[in-house]
């Protein structure tokens, strides 16, 4: 199968890091890749959910920060000019009073992506990438 | 003559470093340097970090960098990116927007030549020829799998290329098209995603004798293939890497196809997925291709295009490039 080798780099091997406002932890973040050789519209992605250990994340706790810009997981499809440059993180920020606990956690990443340039026999290939890491949080 | 051909290299070959943030591409740059790489082709939507509008600064700053690493700035490759939106298709117009651009990107990055894909349609490369024009830029469209030159559509490109579009409209050919075997990485893959050993070696083998029995009819040699996996004692994952192998590497293209249509390659993707010696693509058969490319007249770069990065990351792309140019230079050698 095509493609397999690059959902080794959806989650990124950074620590997960809690989110302060003014002293008060709201939440935590964590990042990711595309998972392809080369970069895709936002609009591609037709499904993405989070799994934190074991828990799957409601789409309301999760923002898709990227390009400088913060956006919902639904408004995702609507995004064809914005560009998600093939080296470049996205911040997956989750709002969580308190933030994760220090220590080792679970991500999973689910990503359904249409393949863009591949629909000329009508339909076009859509790839499901899955991945779990651990990863620390700094606290 | 053999001394027309020159082995270049796509910068795509180096995708596992520069996904995985081991080389940026300046480092990609001086790693093809380093190896005695000349030309080079960069596939925009995956290394230019502005895409899809990168701007004037970066992209002389691109040229500046070919410059610094003595690289001849062979192809931009770009795409038709139809289905980037949710709702519908790419228009007409939004193709021929991003194409003009990619000409114009490619122009101010120093190259001479785009390479774009067969979705682009005869209406709209026809469209594309004052622009080329304008520009003196070639605008190519790549042969991949699973085309080849009987294609109707290809009959229709043909026409441009040798008639209105001639000297600016060319196309590409992807080797892949030439595939008659499953490569090793398939194969390992295979048995990782459950295929017995003895199971898959016997699918091989039934995938070769039925290219040797029925040579000339690709859909009798399926039908051929996929009745023996019936007949025999296979789970279904075997069943599933059987019936894709039959799809995928029954039917490859023929050789002489392109002896009328040679004036037309501009430039051609030399696709390989593994190589563990300098001598032989046990699936793509460059000892046949090389020469006759010769023979027919082509002349111009083939780009090592190392694709085995789709299925392992710990296969090390330069050691499988040094194999290509090894390879090829041996044939070369030998006419």
């Amino acid at each position: 199968m095509d493609f397999v080798a690059y959902n080794e780099i959806m989650i990124c091997n950074t620590p997960i890091c809690n989110v302060p406002v003014s002293g008060v932890v709201i939440g935590y973040e964590f990042r990711i890749k595309y998972p392809s050789y080369r970069g895709c519209f936002l609009s591609c992605i037709e499904e993405l959910y989070f799994e934190v250990d074991g828990q799957r994340l409601s789409e309301t706790e999760v923002f898709f920060c990227l390009n400088g810009k913060q956006f919902t997981i639904g408004e995702l499809p609507e995004l064809f000019r914005e560009y998600w440059f093939i080296r470049d993180p996205a911040v997956i920020r989750v709002l969580k009073p308190g933030g994760l606990s220090k220590g080792e956690h679970t991500i999973r990443v689910y990503m359904k992506h249409r393949v863009p340039y591949t629909g000329y026999f009508g339909t076009y290939l859509v790839l499901e990438s899955d991945r779990m890491e651990t990863r620390s949080c700094e606290g | 003559m053999k001394e027309d051909i020159r082995i270049g290299v796509s910068l795509y070959s180096l995708t596992t470093p520069f996904i995985h943030g081991v080389l940026d591409l300046e480092g990609c740059l001086k790693k093809v340097h380093d190896m005695g790489y000349k030309g080079v082709e960069i596939v925009a939507a995956q290394m230019v970090p502005e895409y899809p509008f990168p701007s004037d600064k970066w992209l002389y700053m691109f040229r500046g960098l070919l410059e610094q690493y003595e690289l001849e700035p062979v192809c931009w490759s770009a795409y038709i990116d139809m289905g980037t939106r949710t709702d519908r298709d790419l228009t007409e117009a939004e193709i021929i927007q991003y194409t003009v651009n990619d000409l114009i990107y490619a122009k101010k990055a120093g190259f001479s030549m785009v390479r774009t894909q067969h979705a682009i349609s005869p209406a709209i490369f026809r469209k594309m020829i004052p622009f080329c024009k304008q520009l003196d830029m070639k605008l190519t469209i790549e042969m991949h799998w699973p085309h080849h030159p009987e294609v109707p559509v290809w009959k229709e490109y043909f026409k441009i290329m040798k008639g209105e579009g001639k000297g600016y409209l060319g196309f590409v050919p992807d080797f892949s098209i030439f595939q008659y075997m499953p490569h090793a990485l398939y194969l390992r893959q295979a048995i990782e995603y459950g295929c017995r050993k003895e199971a898959l070696d016997k699918i091989v083998k039934i995938h070769e004798e039925g290219n040797c029995s029925f040579p000339d009819n690709p859909a009798e040699r399926e039908t051929y293939c996929l009745k023996r996996i019936e007949d025999g004692d296979f789970t279904e994952i075997e069943k599933h890497y059987a019936a894709e192998m039959f799809g995928k590497f029954n039917h490859p293209a023929r050789i002489e196809q392109f002896r009328d249509v040679i004036d037309c390659v501009f430039y051609i993707h030399g696709k390989f997925y593994y190589l563990d010696n300098d001598r032989h693509d046990p699936c793509i058969p460059y000892e046949e291709l090389i020469p006759k490319f010769v023979e027919y007249g082509y002349k111009g770069f083939i780009a090592s295009e190392f694709e085995g990065h789709h299925f392992y990351s710990e296969v090390d792309c330069e050691e499988q490039l040094a194999h290509y140019v090894a390879m090829n230079k041996n044939i070369l050698d030998m006419i």
